[in-house]
């Protein structure tokens, strides 16, 4: 086959790819500035007829959204704070510290992660309910960090292990602390893990729903996956065009996250100065 | 200053223990090197030298003070890794200045001994280029510069040439001897490469399995090794060993076995009775071309300067020396020699060497 061929063939074969994941995405937000009356339209009308911004305007006027939203953002950025901080310096100790059951602990950390998750949030109810931090934020950042946590800890854990034992070392003789050292040396080097890391745990508490379903019952705490689940569809009734200015609001922040990390997740990789 | 000492120092990783019972007394100013095979204990003793290991028993002393309860970075020595272990974040001339910015050194002070030390190691024109973007050897200067940068009372040097290239690896070796004469500091340098041991050291200590086997200049090493282990693993090619019965004799004793007499004399008394011994003999003293001995040669290695040939005469293996123009062949019987008073005798059972020389000429079993 032509080489000429083969490229226009591939390059379909990509961009037809590309089209079937972006699809659902360009009619989310199609439909999200429809008026009205055009939605349920036969044919459908691919770029609409007339723009209108009032599906947002409504959302963000006559509903909740917004204390959704805070609660949303506040909620992911203080689960990843915790689990970010806990795995770099759990994932840490158990890549450099010499002591019993080190291994041990990593597979039990591995076991809970196997756990499904839906078999954990009875007791977890039980007992926020029993420390009084029930219906609250809090408990939630607490049910995220359970299962979050395991998996952040291996993924900086295999991290951890790929920095040269000699940089914390020679770091140690030239006059560093062990935290000095931690964070002169090893934490520039586990950058790209962090980062991952922390979009990785940002979009698990951003799009979590189960948990937030049984662990929260008020407006003031619940984030927007339940929020706008209550909030738009009725028992018989879906309203859609809200739905999907809704949708379209919460991908921004994840968009935002990805922008801005990105660079700084592919700026660390290859970056090596211990020759092997 | 800078004199280091181990007295009894045993360090233990569970059940395998890596250093055992080490006395060890290095002088101020003294360029030692800690040579043996892999896993004998010299990466860990050095390691304990730098705060990086903890004895499990046994004291550690640098310049006069215990520093078992020091943290590394208060020891004042430096080291240098054998990955160089350059922080790869950091540009060379961070790197330099990292144990300087630990020691809270002003930054113009900073900038001034950094430049410095950049200058005595020609890196002047990379101070701004990451780790990564230089060879080998350049990386290996940076991680001395940071070693130097500091004006440690001792200098910790862990295989730091055993990364570069055989030419490169000639060169440093000469830089490190010059660098050496001109700091006058002390250099302890972990290798398992005995020339570099060999030609860079004052003393050298000879580990094996966490015991320290001799602890010498470089020719009594070579000339006096202190038994069998230091014997065989000193001297390229290996010396020759073999089995043979001490006899007592007039004046002495006599070592035969199935292919010799050697009339040994002991200078420090008596030979003892019969017992088993271990004769060893070094390539260049096994004279090859006339003799009362002969071997049937199996190999013959022309280097250019010289031409090693291994032969077998009355079951043993033997390996020689010869003149660059040696011309036997494969298969050939050859007529040979040993000095008799290169002769090396060790005990039979313990290894060690006994105070016995050669005296007079060998003659044929």
């Amino acid at each position: 086959m032509p080489r000429l061929l083969r490229r226009i063939l591939f390059n379909l074969f990509a961009w037809g790819v590309v089209l079937l994941v972006a699809f659902p995405l360009f009619w989310m937000i199609i439909t999200s500035v429809k008026p009205q009356s055009e939605l349920f339209r036969i044919p459908p009308t691919v770029w609409p007829e007339t723009v209108t911004f009032e599906h947002y305007w409504r959302l963000i006027d006559e509903t909740p959204f917004l204390v959704y939203m805070r609660n949303s953002l506040v909620l992911s950025f203080s689960t990843t704070f915790l689990v970010v901080v806990v795995a770099t310096l759990g994932a840490h100790s158990l890549v450099r510290f010499r002591y019993p059951g080190r291994e041990r602990i990593a597979q039990l950390v591995l076991f809970t992660y196997l756990l499904p998750s839906v078999v954990l949030i009875l007791p977890l109810y039980l007992l926020m309910v029993w420390i009084g931090v029930a219906n609250t934020i809090f408990s939630l950042v607490i049910a995220y960090t359970t299962f979050a946590l395991p998996y952040a800890l291996w993924l900086l854990r295999s991290f951890m292990q790929g920095i040269p034992d000699d940089l914390e070392s020679a770091a140690l003789v030239d006059g560093a602390t062990r935290m000095e050292a931690f964070v002169d040396v090893i934490l520039p080097q586990a950058l790209p893990g962090i980062i991952s890391t922390t979009i990785f745990t940002f979009i698990l508490s951003w799009n979590e729903y189960l948990y937030a379903l049984v662990l929260v019952n008020t407006d003031l705490a619940r984030p927007l996956t339940t929020g706008v689940m209550t909030m738009l569809l009725g028992a018989f009734n879906i309203e859609w065009s809200l739905l999907m200015a809704a949708a379209v609001m919460m991908c921004v922040p994840l968009i935002i996250l990805f922008a801005f990390l990105q660079s700084y997740l592919t700026r660390g990789f290859g970056a090596g100065g211990v020759k092997g | 200053m800078g004199g280091i000492v181990f007295s009894r120092v045993r360090k233990a990783f569970g059940s395998f223990v890596a250093v055992k019972d080490l006395d060890l007394e290095i002088g101020a100013g003294e360029f030692v090197s800690l040579l043996g095979p892999s896993g004998c204990g010299k990466t860990t003793t050095l390691r304990m030298l730098a705060g990086l290991e903890f004895p499990t028993a046994g004291t550690i002393a640098i310049g006069g003070r215990v520093v078992n309860d020091v943290a590394p970075g208060k020891r004042n020595v430096a080291m240098v890794f054998q990955s160089y272990a350059l922080y790869p974040h950091m540009t060379v001339g961070e790197n330099i200045a990292y144990p300087l910015r630990k020691q809270g050194v002003a930054r113009a002070e900073r900038e001034a001994r950094v430049r410095a030390v950049a200058e005595t190691l020609q890196l002047g024109a990379l101070l701004d280029r990451r780790p990564k973007q230089l060879s080998g050897g350049q990386q290996q200067r940076v991680a001395l510069g940071r070693a130097l940068v500091r004006e440690p009372a001792a200098f910790l040097l862990d295989e730091p040439l055993s990364n570069l290239d055989a030419k490169l690896r000639a060169h440093m070796r000469a830089e490190l001897i010059e660098l050496h004469r001109r700091v006058g500091k002390t250099f302890v340098y972990v290798t398992h490469d005995q020339l570099e041991a060999m030609t860079m050291s004052d003393r050298i200590a000879v580990m094996h399995e966490g015991v320290l086997q001799q602890f010498a200049p470089p020719r009594v090493i070579y000339d006096q090794p202190a038994n069998l282990t230091v014997a065989g693993f000193i001297g390229s090619p290996a010396m020759n060993v073999m089995d043979a019965e001490l006899v007592a004799a007039a004046g002495g004793a006599v070592a035969a076995n199935g292919l010799l007499r050697a009339p040994l004399a002991a200078p420090g008394g008596g030979a003892g009775g019969a017992r088993t011994i271990r004769l060893g003999v070094r390539p260049e003293d096994v004279l090859l071309g006339a003799g009362p001995l002969s071997g049937r040669i199996r190999v013959v290695e022309p280097t250019g300067h010289e031409t090693i040939v291994a032969f077998e005469a009355a079951g043993a293996s033997f390996v020689a020396r010869a003149a660059a123009d040696f011309s036997g062949a494969p298969g050939e019987t050859v007529p040979f020699d040993l000095r008799s008073a290169r002769l090396h005798v060790f005990d039979g059972a313990t290894g060690g060497r006994l105070e016995l020389s050669g005296a007079g000429p060998i003659s044929a079993a």
